[in-house]
């Protein structure tokens, strides 16, 4: 029999209500709440101990509240972590995001939560879990327990895991390949697929698409600026172009972190004392001169010309490839807040 | 335009002193056979093998799959601009042995294109020749100035392929068809009140073009198809031996010069025809490297469906990665002038799968279907027989390998990519991605 543990909020944890919602985390050794549901319906995995842990604590503390989570959870030996469900509470499905995250991050056990689609939780956390589809109140708690208990018994049982839409999660962002025939589907060949798909297409019936395109975040592109000379410009590179003993530990891929380096007085990046740590390419030409993806040589020629005006005394990095979408976006946001701190007004921004 | 094939259903290959085909057995003679392989002096080493479903042998490099047939009347051969005189695919009389194909494979030495296909086990159902009887020439050749390239025109092997499925399906010439299958579409303008009420469809090909260099690309009628514009094709010269496959393309997003010839695609669509659908027939395009070179191949083959009157196209892509950008653009395009399009593609999500599934993404593109995940990992267990050499398979640069990928105890990892034929973009495909 493996073991779980559950997280819940004040209320479900039966500690009280909104003004409990400050209650700091405790690990209860017993099961708790909508645990009994869970057990009823699990055959290989059993809930045994139960998190609790106030909304608003959790919100306005998050470090510090998943940090003392993360601490009660040591050394405790549990295969599967269980959230809420936290319905269409959106406090509620911010604390179940942050924890699984952090717990899998910490113990790589699998973590399931269940929140409903209007809750903001699924948008911020669904590609680092699985979040089942909930109910939008808490009359939903007895459906919503019950399917993440059998896809947690599927995952103790070692079972075979099915298609995001077949089980009842909201889709990962993962795609894998499988033959219909596998999930108990007419293998249909592709050609017959396409084509039935286009009748329905041509007569306006419903059809499903079997590659949907993901929603794209497209930025709209700036207004161009009047006089290049009269501002301050910055450097951003995701070449990954770094100080030769890459002092912010960024990743060579998957990047989460960036750094920003001092660039004053240099009439371009001297090798070695710069490099790129970005895995996505041959590095040997970057290595060898690294303006050749941050093109300061160059800048300063400009500058000389009288071609561009100031230029920040420092340039920005990280490293592109793999880098999730979210990562990205996060830490796009953060370098701009820098460069906007420091007056930098336009940026050049070189891939690789 | 009638395209007429003459099938006969193939229940067993076996070698023996006269090549003939009588009763569902196929009956090879080896020397005669293999003589017609080393017709071409640079080949320096073949020998045959026959290959049944379950039969627990591995092929690699598989370089190509034929279909084995004759002409019977219209061309005067198989492959027109080929091996045979130019002259119209699109009509006649073929005879062709049905249920099983010709395998062409590298004795040696492989390359970036080439794919490994097994006959038994849990991976016999990832391409459909491993539910064919297939004949299997394993051979290698004297092409040192490619020996140790990556990329190989595979010229000699593949040419083989060809002669070698002609001279067996010669041995059909005269025997009467167990079946008859009749293909047939009418001129565009010259179709019936009815069918023209229904909804009109054209197919878009496109076959992979995307090398410079000559020698590597699909060939039409004999021609480069990197060297053209779109352009309008009669289905009956597809399934009629017009096309060629290329050598090129990484494997599991390849259409063989099988598929061209028995595109599935075309075949439902034809049979849809005058019933759900006025097909209009193929707009031939093709994959390009330049981005201006895409868009003018994307705005030809939309104006040339839009004034064909088409309502709807299926787009079928012969690759993954840069000529998705192609893929997206056509279909693009041709929405925008209003045609409804379904794509059929297979997907690069990643071993993580959480890579975007196609390099160019469109939210017009709304109707697509998944033939598969190019790198999707693959473990295989060792195979008792290897036709070919497995080594080839991590050692010269095989798409979906990687030096150390085969263990020394024969077993092997890869990435589906090199699968010979696996994804089927010609439309044979039984799986897809689903997300997770």
């Amino acid at each position: 029999m493996k073991k779980a543990i559950l997280y819940l909020n004040q209320f479900f944890g039966q500690i009280g209500g909104e003004d409990k919602a400050d209650f700091e985390p405790v690990l209860e050794d017993k099961p708790i709440g909508s645990a009994g549901i869970f057990n009823g319906i699990a055959k290989n995995v059993k809930i045994e101990q139960t998190m609790i842990c106030g909304d608003n604590f959790m919100a306005s503390h998050t470090d510090e509240a998943i940090e003392r989570c993360l601490k009660l959870l040591e050394g405790k030996k549990f295969d599967i972590f269980i959230a809420g469900p936290a319905f269409n509470a959106g406090r509620y499905g911010n604390a179940c995001g942050q924890i699984c995250k952090a717990v899998h991050e910490k113990f790589n056990v699998p973590v399931i939560t269940s929140m409903n689609v209007e809750n903001p939780g699924v948008e911020m956390f669904k590609r680092d879990m699985y979040i089942f589809k909930g109910g939008n109140r808490a009359t939903a708690i007895k459906q919503d327990m019950t399917a993440m208990a059998a896809f947690a018994d599927k995952i103790a049982g070692g079972e075979k895991l099915l298609p995001a839409d077949m089980e009842g999660y909201f889709p990962r962002g993962i795609r894998h390949e499988v033959f219909l025939e596998d999930l108990g589907m007419e293998p249909v060949m592709a050609c017959d697929r396409a084509v039935d798909m286009l009748l329905a297409k041509l007569k306006g019936e419903e059809y499903v698409t079997e590659l949907p395109i993901p929603k794209q975040d497209l930025v709209p592109i700036a207004p161009a600026v009047k006089d290049i000379r009269k501002i301050k410009v910055g450097l951003v590179t995701s070449g990954g172009i770094v100080p030769r003993e890459n002092p912010d530990r960024i990743e060579s891929a998957s990047a989460t972190k960036w750094g920003k380096y001092n660039i004053a007085g240099l009439d371009k990046l001297p090798a070695p004392e710069f490099k790129t740590i970005h895995a996505g390419y041959d590095p040997e030409q970057a290595d060898k001169n690294p303006n050749v993806v941050e093109p300061l040589d160059a800048i300063r020629a400009l500058q000389k010309e009288g071609k561009l005006g100031e230029v920040d005394d420092f340039f920005y990095a990280t490293v592109g490839t793999g880098t999730t979408q979210g990562e990205a976006a996060r830490m796009g946001r953060e370098i701009a807040a820098d460069l906007r701190s420091r007056g930098v007004e336009a940026v050049i921004l070189t891939s690789t | 335009m009638k395209l007429e094939i003459g099938k006969f259903f193939v229940k067993k290959i076996e070698f023996g002193s006269k090549t003939g085909y009588a009763n569902g057995v196929l009956t090879i003679n080896k020397e005669e056979a293999l003589a017609k392989v080393r017709e071409d002096e640079h080949i320096t080493e073949a020998e045959l093998h026959i290959v049944n479903p379950g039969d627990m042998v591995r092929l690699v490099p598989v370089k190509d799959a034929y279909e084995m047939r004759c002409r019977i009347e219209g061309a005067k051969g198989v492959y027109p601009g080929v091996t045979a005189p130019l002259e119209s695919a699109a009509h006649g009389r073929i005879h062709a042995l049905k249920d099983a194909s010709l395998l062409v494979v590298g004795k040696h030495w492989g390359s970036f294109q080439d794919g490994l296909l097994d006959m038994g086990g849990e991976y016999q159902r990832n391409t459909i020749y491993g539910a064919m009887r297939n004949l299997v020439l394993v051979a290698d050749t004297d092409e040192e100035f490619e020996r140790h390239e990556q990329q190989k025109t595979n010229h000699a092997l593949r040419w083989a392929g060809f002669r070698l499925s002609e001279y067996v399906g010669e041995c059909l010439r005269d025997l009467k068809p167990e079946e008859m299958e009749s293909w047939e579409l009418d001129a565009v303008n010259r179709r019936s009140e009815s069918v023209q009420k229904l909804p009109s469809v054209v197919y878009v090909m496109q076959p992979q073009t995307q090398m410079e260099v000559p020698g590597f690309n699909t060939l039409i009628y004999g021609w480069n198809a990197n060297h053209m514009l779109p352009t309008y094709m009669h289905p009956n010269e597809v399934l009629g031996g017009a096309v060629v496959s290329g050598s090129f393309m990484p494997c599991s997003s390849k259409m063989s010069t099988f598929e061209h010839c028995n595109n599935p695609t075309i075949k439902r669509l034809m049979k849809d025809h005058g019933k759900t659908i006025n097909f209009l027939g193929v707009i031939m395009s093709n994959l390009n490297v330049v981005m201006e070179q895409k868009v003018r191949m994307a705005i030809m083959v939309a104006q040339m469906a839009k004034n064909l009157g088409a309502d709807g196209a299926i787009v079928a892509e012969e690759g993954y990665g840069n000529p998705d950008v192609d893929y997206i653009q056509v279909l693009v395009e041709l929405e925008k002038v209003g045609v409804k399009t379904v794509g059929i593609s297979n997907e690069c999500t990643g071993r993580d799968g959480k890579s975007q599934p196609l390099v160019a993404l469109d939210s017009t593109a709304t109707a697509l279907t998944s033939s598969g995940n190019v790198s999707q990992l693959y473990n295989l267990k060792p195979m008792p027989v290897v036709l070919g050499e497995l080594e080839s398979l991590a050692r010269d640069g095989l798409s979906g390998g990687w030096e150390g990928c085969v263990k020394p105890d024969g077993s092997a990892v890869l990435e589906n990519n090199a699968m010979f034929c696996s994804d089927h973009p010609s439309g044979f495909s039984v799986k897809r991605c689903f997300d997770f």
